[in-house]
Order: structure tokens, then sequence, then C-alpha cells
């Protein structure tokens, strides 16, 4: 999704574009002299203040500052688009270069821009001007070789990134020069984020030269950087020949800043992140006796900047202790919101909750923030899909696990430590006590998760919740991963929720099932019950898409045609019926209610046993 | 962890080296003899030789490079070519505490600003806080610090003359440290400004990202609270963005503040070098020039070090 | 498990890899010995299923027959050429015969251009030699992949779903009606409604052009789908390897065993994983000596420690790297 270009994006180009234009007429246009010196001529007074006679005032020769303010926009422009061009282009192959090449030629431009950074570019500029007169090439010549290193190092950088990308190999592979690669593949994605950066770059140039100005070293015509450091000496008695160069040079260093910047936006959109509210709606209905976790009616909205996405639509179900649900679907059908939903723990969006959650006995939408914490941190534990970044790369194992104890006081510091070895040996980490000075880079993947399964425990919670735990693992550790959690769900007697795409996963280690789809539970049942006798089709079509061993080699799969409907503006009447081999009209008009029995329920008007039609 | 910062010194070494040898042969290119000018008005043709025998200046310049260099390093710069028997030491000696004194407070009060603000602003992205700082530090960015100098001095010197415009001839720190903060507090307050404007944006940025990933939320769901969330789990790994720049920054600015020196005027390291090579005065360029790329290696140094204290997979692996 | 040994290669073979040795440099001047003299052939028209678990070198071993990673030893011989004695113009042009599809497929294409001119990138470097591919055939080859729309080419990759992608990417391999076809975990990113598509796909068009592929997975029920034969790899060696249905109903190695058990839910005759595998995978820096498997086997003894096994006949086509292979059913 690309942004598009804001009001002040606009008013700065059109502002450069009265600069350019200003910059190639100044000789035509109606404007005094700039070199005239008013107090000879008699147009304007030493130190006019700026008004009708002369809209920015004179200076103490009577020359009138607004037509040296015009005039000293062309230098300003000239010099910054030669340079950027210069720099640019320069600047901008070396990068490619590096980033693609690596090796020597890495190191050697890589040192280059060191030594530029280290070198105190002043000595450069007053050595060189000393020695060439400050002619507008030199200080061409100047700025460009300076600027040279800025331009390598950022497109060095993206250069490195994009040579990492699969499409550099493919063209490689398909037999291409490397100039082709350079020209074909890098290139064109390096060229707006260049773009942006020479506006940047350009607004640098004319600071640079104002800069300079200050210790006598500017151009040999009039420039606004000149006009300050004249001005300079007399802010207090006349400062508006100090001030009025000073804000056009600003104004134009920001309009062109903002264009840089809007540049920038379209390249990687920037996510406009809101703050992070949640609401609550509707009423709670507590759950039957007994169940570690309820859930019904539940529904979650997102409100994004890109829209109101409902990920989360009237879901229902429950879990008593020691007992398994899975939660299954692809992705972008809501699995994971509905864990999210659970712990309200959402990236930056507002977002509103109905229907009822409860965990052990509280209202986990409506209560107090401290109480919600509470059951959080000593009732729920949560492992996430990735064990590279479930854990804080900069904290220690250790610290890891025993905050939890910590924070809601269940332990002293010392009690602490020591559960926290008890949890790592069982959960099968060998050598504990090194384990718990050690960082999470230094444990494998298999080992990380088993970490994240610690710290989950540490406060012995009665509900565990595990989003895609083995997704991001290698089968026999995920076969290792799962064997464990099933066990302390058995030793222990927590409820275990487990949230996977994997078919596989569910027949193996779960109680029941709840299928979902675009964000509703289509079927939910025991799993060997709803393997044996699938009701909606969407399930039977998951259940035979799946390659099974128990196939011979060669099968041809059963595909579902099509795709999932967008969460944002979802469908009325059944969100599977574009795809559905069985639709009729009464689906794309009416949702289904859900029907069948409480142990085995499922939202479809025409089921496999009231109409068994094939699933191609 | 030592041997990775050990591994880095030959590196510097050689920029140091690179950095100051392109300096004598940048100076070789410049016109003017520095026997020349010593010798002054005074100088017939012998004087200015006899003159260029005791500077060394006929030998080659390796030569002339590697004598300087074996004197720099037990600490003898040679002496100005310009003034009269005034050692190069001597009056980096007294510029070095003055560029030092502005850029450390420049430095505190930009991050004493930005760390509160860019923490806000992330916390709640979009908000007031968010949205005048961000616009705030955008502008500043626009701002070269000339002009900002100059609306500084008119605002605070000239119509509110609360503080004094010109900050040389100051007590030392020690001696009256009212008197020297309120001196030197315009133009490190100058130079703090443009440095905020990059730290908040920087922190801001890496702070929302560090916030969407996977460990804070999880963090989130164990019913951690957000303030300790962001102090204890989210501003380090934050961190590191913001430390280069601020690295880079405090490099470039031992020699680099020249603009806010000539404006306030006080005798810093920037504006004693561009005298020095205005005046062609030969060993006070290159001992200056030694002296801030020392500088500017030593600091990469400590940004090197914070680095692998913040990131532990930095200490193990290598670079 | 050793893994060398090619008592398993067989003759007029269109791709043979010879003791294919890779190796990379690691940290403190140490060595990842990522492949270690792996041997096996492809016929035309065959399907090789490649699987085994991360640090296995399969990926690796994929990137060295295409010359993306230089091979420390070993030949790579294609139609009679051993491509690991090519360089430069020669190299490129031996490129054409071979083709790669990656795992993800969006970042397989470069986004800033249109998808006709990614498909027609082969015939844009090496000229069109009979002057027959014409707009008409790249549509045709698109069809072909089952992206048959309007104006498809005109679009730019970010505008396709993952499946999609990948779509694209087989078609512009086809342009170049390659001699081998390796894909590298093509399903893995992809949902599984999506990867039923692509393997479908994948059939046809094996049938339609007679490709020769070379199939790498870690997915198990993936690779048995669509291979004719399988190879299973550890730490770089090859462990086994047999014809699809052969293996999955006989694993004789005990790794293959382990992995087939490690699979939820599966119904073959197999003990439960935890009683054929234990410990942690070891460091491709220092891979364990003699069967690179002992350290994780119940099944090891002394001699595994002492000897690296070889490949060997336990069946019709069926060889294994095993002092103490299960027996197999014939």
């Amino acid at each position: 999704m690309r942004k598009r270009l804001g009001l002040l994006f606009w008013v700065s180009a059109v502002y450069i574009g009265v600069l350019v234009f200003l910059a190639l007429f100044r000789d035509l246009l109606p404007i005094r002299d700039p070199d005239a010196l008013g107090i000879r001529t008699g147009d304007c007074r030493q130190f006019q203040d700026p008004g009708w006679n002369s809209y920015f005032g004179c200076d103490n020769l009577g020359r009138d500052l607004f037509s040296q303010v015009v005039h000293g926009v062309r230098p300003a422009l000239f010099l910054g688009f030669t340079v950027t061009i210069v720099s640019g282009t320069v600047g901008t192959l070396l990068g490619v270069l590096a980033g693609f090449l690596r090796g020597v030629f890495d190191r050697v431009v890589t040192t280059i821009i060191d030594i530029s950074l280290a070198f105190p570019a002043l000595v450069l500029l007053i050595a060189v001007r000393a020695s060439f007169g400050n002619g507008i090439v030199v200080f061409i010549v100047l700025f460009s070789v300076l600027g040279i290193p800025g331009y390598a190092r950022i497109v060095r950088g993206a250069s490195l990134s994009l040579s990492e990308r699969e499409f550099v190999d493919a063209a490689a592979a398909m037999g291409a020069t490397t100039w082709r690669i350079v020209r074909r593949e890098l290139l064109p994605n390096v060229f707006l984020p260049v773009l942006s950066f020479a506006f940047i770059g350009f607004a640098v140039v004319i600071l640079a030269e104002g800069g300079l100005a200050f210790i006598g070293l500017s151009l040999d015509q009039i420039t606004w950087g000149k006009l300050i450091n004249d001005g300079r000496v007399e802010i207090r008695d006349h400062p508006h020949l100090a001030l009025i160069p000073s804000t056009v040079m600003f104004g134009t260093v920001l309009a062109f800043n903002l264009v840089g910047d809007g540049l920038r936006s379209l390249v990687a959109p920037r996510e406009v992140a809101t703050a992070r509210r949640l609401i609550a709606e509707g009423s709670h209905q507590p759950g039957e006796e007994g169940a570690v976790v309820h859930v019904r009616n539940l529904r979650t909205v997102l409100h994004t900047p890109g829209g109101t996405v409902e990920p989360v639509d009237d879901v229902s179900f429950s879990v008593a202790p020691g007992e398994s649900l899975g939660i299954v679907g692809e992705s972008g059908s809501g699995k994971t919101m509905i864990l999210r939903s659970i712990v309200g723990a959402f990236p930056l969006a507002d977002v509103t909750r109905g229907g009822t959650v409860e965990v052990a006995g509280v209202d986990m939408l409506r209560s107090p923030d401290a109480t919600i914490r509470r059951t959080l941190g000593t009732e729920i534990g949560t492992i996430s899909q990735n064990p590279l970044t479930a854990l804080n790369p900069v904290r220690r194992i250790g610290d890891q696990i025993i905050e939890p104890m910590l924070v809601h006081g269940t332990r002293s510091k010392q009690e602490a430590r020591d559960r926290a070895l008890e949890l790592l040996e069982q959960v099968g980490i060998p050598a504990p006590e090194q384990r718990l000075r050690e960082y999470p880079h230094q444990l494998s993947g298999g080992m990380r998760q088993r970490a994240t399964i610690a710290i989950a425990l540490a406060n012995e919670p009665q509900l565990l919740l595990a989003d895609e735990p083995t997704t991001a693992l290698d089968v026999t550790v995920q076969d290792q991963i799962l064997r464990l959690l099933d066990g302390l769900r058995a030793d222990r007697g927590m409820a275990l929720v487990l949230v996977t795409h994997d078919l596989a996963v569910v027949k193996g280690f779960t109680d029941s099932v709840a299928i979902v789809y675009a964000g509703q539970v289509v079927e939910y049942g025991p799993t060997a019950e709803i393997f044996a006798n699938p009701q909606h089709r969407y399930t039977v079509a998951l259940i035979r898409s799946m390659p099974n061993l128990d196939l011979p080699s060669h099968s041809e799969l059963a595909t579902i045609e099509g795709a999932p409907p967008s969460l944002i503006d979802p469908p009325t009447g059944c969100r599977f019926a574009d795809r559905c081999p069985a639709v009729q009209q009464k689906c794309r008009d009416e949702s289904p209610v859900r029907s069948g029995t409480d142990a085995h329920s499922y939202s479809c008007w025409f089921p496999m046993s009231a109409q068994p039609v094939e699933v191609s | 962890m030592l041997m990775i910062v050990l591994r880095r010194v030959p590196r510097l070494l050689f920029v140091v080296v690179a950095v100051t040898l392109l300096t004598f042969i940048l100076l070789e290119l410049t016109p003017g003899d520095p026997a020349t000018l010593k010798a002054g008005l005074a100088g017939t043709p012998e004087v200015v030789e006899e003159l260029r025998e005791e500077l060394g200046l006929n030998d080659h310049l390796l030569v002339r490079y590697k004598d300087w260099a074996v004197d720099a390093l037990q600490g003898d710069f040679g002496e100005s070519v310009v003034y009269e028997d005034v050692s190069v030491s001597s009056r980096i000696r007294s510029a070095l505490p003055k560029t030092l004194e502005t850029m450390i407070l420049a430095e505190l009060m930009a991050f004493a600003i930005a760390i509160p603000l860019a923490i806000r602003s992330a916390q709640k992205p979009g908000g007031w806080v968010d949205r005048w700082s961000s616009a705030g530090s955008f502008g500043l960015l626009a701002l070269p610090s000339f002009v900002l100098g100059i609306y500084m001095i008119f605002i605070f010197g000239v119509k509110l003359d609360w503080f004094p415009t010109i900050s040389s001839d100051l007590p030392g720190l020690f001696d009256d440290p009212a008197g020297n903060l309120r001196g030197y507090f315009l133009p490190s307050l100058t130079l703090a400004l443009n440095l905020l404007a990059v730290y908040v944006r920087l922190l801001r940025t890496d702070l929302i990202e560090t916030l969407q990933q996977d460990y804070v939320m999880l963090a989130q769901a164990r019913g951690i609270g957000t303030r300790r969330i962001m102090w204890r789990h989210v501003l380090r790994p934050s961190s590191l963005n913001t430390l280069t720049a601020a690295g880079l920054n405090v490099g470039g600015l031992i020699g680099g503040a020249f603009i806010i020196e000539v404006m306030f005027s006080y005798q810093g390291m920037g504006r004693i070098l561009i005298e020095a090579v205005f005046g062609n005065d030969y060993f006070m360029v290159a001992g200056i020039v030694a002296i801030l790329s020392v500088g500017y290696v030593l600091v990469n140094f400590v940004v090197d070090i914070l680095y692998s204290v913040l990131d532990p997979r930095i200490r193990t692996v290598d670079a | 498990m050793a893994g060398t040994g090619k008592a398993h290669l067989r003759d007029g073979a269109t791709l043979e890899v010879h003791d294919l040795v890779v190796e990379f440099p690691g940290p403190k001047k140490s060595v990842v010995h990522a492949v270690s003299g792996v041997s096996f052939d492809l016929n035309t028209g065959e399907t090789l299923g490649v699987v085994g678990e991360s640090g296995c070198g399969k990926t690796t071993t994929g990137r060295a027959i295409m010359q993306l990673e230089e091979a420390t030893a070993g030949s790579i011989i294609l139609r009679g050429q051993d491509l690991c004695d090519l360089r430069g113009p020669a190299l490129r042009s031996a490129r054409r015969a071979m083709q790669m599809i990656f795992q993800d497929p969006v970042s397989s294409l470069n986004p800033s251009r249109r998808v006709k001119d990614i498909v027609r990138e082969g015939l844009d470097i090496w000229g069109d030699p009979d002057g027959s591919f014409s707009a008409d055939r790249i549509d045709e080859i698109l069809d072909a992949v089952g992206l048959g729309g309007a104006d498809v080419g005109e679009r730019r990759p970010h505008e396709f779903s993952g499946g999609q992608c990948q779509r694209i990417c087989i078609a512009r391999a086809l342009v170049m009606d390659p001699e081998v076809l390796i894909l590298d975990e093509p399903v893995s990113a992809l949902d599984v409604s999506v990867q039923a598509q692509i393997l479908n796909l994948l059939q046809q068009l094996k049938d339609r052009f007679g490709l020769t592929m070379m199939f790498i997975s870690h997915d198990l029920a993936v690779v048995k789908n669509i291979s004719d034969r399988v190879m299973v790899m550890y730490l770089g060696k090859v462990c086994e390897t047999a014809p699809t249905d052969q293996l999955y109903a006989n694993p004789a190695h005990p790794y293959s065993r382990a992995l087939l058990a490690s699979i939820p839910g599966h119904n073959l005759d197999l003990p439960p994983a935890s009683e054929l595998i234990s410990g942690e995978l070891p460091s491709p820096i220092d891979p364990p000596s003699g069967c690179r498997f002992r350290t994780r086997c119940p099944a090891a003894t002394d001699r595994c420690a002492a000897e690296e096994p070889i490949l060997q006949a336990v069946g019709d086509d069926h060889y294994v790297a095993c002092h103490h292979p299960v027996a197999v059913s014939l």
C-alpha cells in the first residue's frame, strides 16, 4: 500500500519550482541590480528597513536585499544540482559494486569511506581553495569529492541486502554478466532511495556553502551564505539583514528535505502507527463450571489506517483442565488473532473486542488492568512461533525466566532462581546452571523454544497458549517439543490451546479441534470425530489437500480454487461460498448459523451429512 | 570481547596515519612557504634558507613526516610558524577544553531531551507529543547551525538578554561554574538542538520497531507493565543506531563546530584549525589534524565497546 | 552413516554428481563442512527428492550444482561436461541448461520489473536462436503455469500472491527449456491449499515437458507426493537413497526411520521417535568421526566411531550408508 504524497510535499515541490524559475530567469525579472549602491542612486537609504520601497530592506551600502536574495538563488541551485549529479552518480556506482562484488573491492571502498569520514573536510576545502581560488568549478569538484562517501555508504548498504535476495541469484543462474545484473537488477531498485537521499544531499550542499561563507570562503558571487555572514555583524541594530536570508535558506532546505522525505515514504511506506487502545464492548457471560478458558461470541475489530479489519468473528470454544484444543487455519485466517484477543497483546492499532473471554474465572476484557495483568502473569503461559524472536536477544535466559516470578511477586529472588533451574531441567535443557547465564543466540532453535516454554511455565499457569510452536523447527525437534507440551499438560493438568496450520499436528496431539476460516470457526468438535466425519466442506478440502503419507506417491492432491476473502470487507453470507463446490443461493444470502450438536458443531447450511456432494 | 576490540586497533591506527599523511601532502601542495612566512618582512633569502634548514623543509616529504610523527608521539608537535614562540601543543591545550566542554554539554542536553521525548512518542505514536516532536525535529534538521545560531543570538542574546553572545575569555569551569556555564550555554544549546533532532527521530523509529517484536508481545502477554517493558526490554536493543549517530557526531564535532565557534567568538579547535590553514601554519595544522583524527578514532573505539556491552550477540561473534 | 560411496550411481544419467564437497570459512578461521562427499545422479524425466533437516547440506548441494556456491572439490557432470572446470563465458553458457526455483517466491522476483520482462529474461540474455520465441510463446508458457490472464505480463510482482509468484518463477525457468530443474523448498513458504496447487502443477508440467527435477524439501509428505526417488541427507552426507514408495515403506537407515517416526499422526509401522533419535545436532564445524549420525543413534557401536560407512545395496535400487541397517523386507 503506497502512501500518498501529502500537501506539504506538493507545496515544497512548487516552492522549488519557483526557485528554479528565479534561478533561470533572474536577469529578466523587474528587480533592481543587486550591486547598485542605493546610497548613490537614491533608490534605497542605508540600512533601510523592509517595506514597500524595498521588500527586504537594504544593506549598509543601500543595496537592495530582495534582489540580492533572488540573485543568490542561481548559485545555490546550480551548485547543488551539479554536485548532486556528480557525487550521486559516482557514489552510487561505487556503492552498488561494493555491495555486490564484496571481497577486496568492498574493503577498499569501505576503507576510503572510513578515511574520508575521519578527515577534517575543512582542511581539504581551505587548502584546495587556497591553491585554486574560489571559482564555482573549484567548489563543484570539492563538494562532489566530499559527497561521494555519503552516497557510497547508503547505496552499499542497500546493495548488500539486495544482493542477498534470490532474484539476484536467479539472474546469475540465468547466465547474466555482472554488468547486466548491476544494471538491470540492482540499480533500478536503488534508484528511488538514492533519489530521496539526493534531495537531502542537495540541501546539504546549500548549507555547506553557507557555512563556508562564515570563514570567508564563499563563492565569488552573491550567495545566501555571504549575505548572512555580512549581516551577522549588524544583528543588534539591523537584524533584517541576517534574519531574512537565514529564513529563506531555512525554508529552502526545509522544502528539499520535505520532498526527499516524501519520496522516501513512497519506497518504504511508513506505518502511520496509532496509539494502542483496547476497548471492550458488550457484556460478559460467565462460562460453565470447570472450564479453564471459556470463549463465547468473541469478536475483534482492528482499526488500522488502512481500514477496519475484523480478524475474529463470533468465535466460541472452551477447554477444561488437562484437555488440549487445536485451532487450525491457513495464514490470514485469524487463528493467531484469536490468541492475541485472549491475552490482549496487539501491535499498534486501536482494537475493539466484544463477547466473552474468561480465564480461571476472570473476565479478561473488562476487568481492571491490574487484575488482567495478574491473571496473564500467573494463570496463562504463552508460547509463540519463532524461537528466534520470542526471546529478548540482549538479556540473559535466566533473567527472562525469573522476571515473571518477580514481577508478580510469586517468589523471592533466591526461590525464583532455584525454580528457574528446575524449569530448565523439566523442559529438557542440559547443563541448566550454565544456561541461566547464557544469551538466546547461544542456544539452538529447539533449545530456545524449550526456554520459551520454561518462561511460560514459571508461575505454574492453568492455561498454555501455543501459537505455531513448532513451525520453525525441524521435524525431529518438532516431535520432541510436541511431546514435551503434551507431557506437561498431562502432568500438571493444564489446558492447552495449540494454534497451527498443520492438520497432522492436530491429529496427533489434540483432543478437540476448531477449524478457522476467514475469522470464523466453521467447525468444532472432538479431533477423532472431525477427521472421521467432517461436515464443513472447507474441513473436507483441507484434509484432502494435505499431502499425506498414507497416499501413494504421485497422487493428485485436491485443491481449493480461489483465495480466502479479505477481512477488511467480508462478504455477506457464508464466507466460503465462492470456493465451495456445493454452494447454493441461500449460502450467499444468509450467514449460516451454528448447527449440529454442542459436541460437534459446524456453520453450514448444507453440511456433508445432509447433502454429500463429492469434493473434486 | 577484548579480542574484538583489540583487533580494531591496527585498522584505526591506519586511519590516523592515512589522515595525517594526507594532510602533509595537502599542505605540500598549497602555495606559500612556511619559512618565508616566519621570516616575515625581514627575511632575506639567506635567513629564509636558514629557516628552511632548521624547520627541515628541504627534506623529502616522507622524512619530514617520519620526523614529525616521532616527535608527535612524544608530545612535541613543534612550534607555530606564524606566532612567535608559541608551541603547537600549548595552543591546542588552550583550545581543546573549550571544544570538549561545549561538545559534552551539547550531547548531554541532546540526550536528556531526546530520550524521554522518543520514549513518549513511541508509547503513544500519533499522539500530540509524537506529532509535535516529529515536526519539530524535522524542522530542526533543516535548520543549519549558523541560522539557528543567529536566531538564538537574536532571541536570547539581543532581545531577552539572558545569555552572553560572546563566549570568549570565560572563566574556567572550576573557577566559576555559574559564569562558565552561562557563557557556554547558547553555543552548546545550538549544537544540542541539531543533535537532538537526529536522536529523537532515530530512537523513536527504532523503539517502535522493537515494540513490534515478538518478545515484547510475549512480555505483554505475561502481564508485565508498559513502563517496565519500555525501560528494561525495549530501550537497550533499540539504542544501537542512535549510538552510532552519536559517535559520528562526536567525532565530527571535535573539529567541525567551527561555525558555532566563529559565531560565538571563542577559540575552539575548529577555529584555530581554520586560522592555521589560512596562515599556512604548517606544524599547527599537522598537530591539530593529528589530535582530531586520534579523537575521532578513539570515539569510534568507545562506540565499539559500548556496542558489545549493549548487544551481547556482538561479543561472541567475530567482527 | 557417512554417505560416501558411489555404488548407487547409474550409467548414462543426465546429471551426475561425484564426491561433491562444499566448505565455508567459519568464525575464528574454522571450516564449516556443509557438504562432505555427496554423490548422486539424475536420469532424464526423473524427480529426485532430497530430504533432510537443517544443516544437512541439501540446499548447499543444490546451490553448488547451480554454481551459485563454489564447490571445494568434486565434479558435477551435465551431459558429459564437468561444470566445475568451467569459468567465465563457458560457465555462463552452460548455465542455460539448469534452472533453479527458490524458497521465497516474492524475493525471487525483481520488484521493479514487469512480469513479462522477468519471464523473458533468459531470452534477452541469450538471444532467440530460431526466432521461435515470440510474445505468443511467452503467453503460452504463462498459460501453462496457470497464469493465462489478459494483462498478467504488464503487472509487477507485488500485485501477486505467493503462489502466483512461484508460478511466475516456474515460467521463467521453463522459458529456458532447461535440462535440469532444481527446486529448493519451493512450497515451504506457501499455505497448504496453495501448496497443493503448485505440486499438482509441477506434476502436470513434468508430464507435459518431460522435466528432470531435483526437489529439495524438509517436508517428508510433500517429498513423497512428488518424487520418483528419494535421497536422505544428514550433516553433509547421504544416508539412504531408494525409490519413493520403497523408502517410505521400508526405511533402512536409523535416521530415515527417526525422521519418518517424527511426523505427527503418521500411520507407519515404527516405534516412537524418542526411541529412534536422541540429543542435538552436532556442529558442522566439528562433525563426529566415522558415522556422523552415531552421536544420536540408538544402534551405534564402536565400529561406527572408527569407520565411516559406505553406501551399499540393501534392496533393488535401495542403498544405505550404515553399519547396522534395519533389515528391509522385499
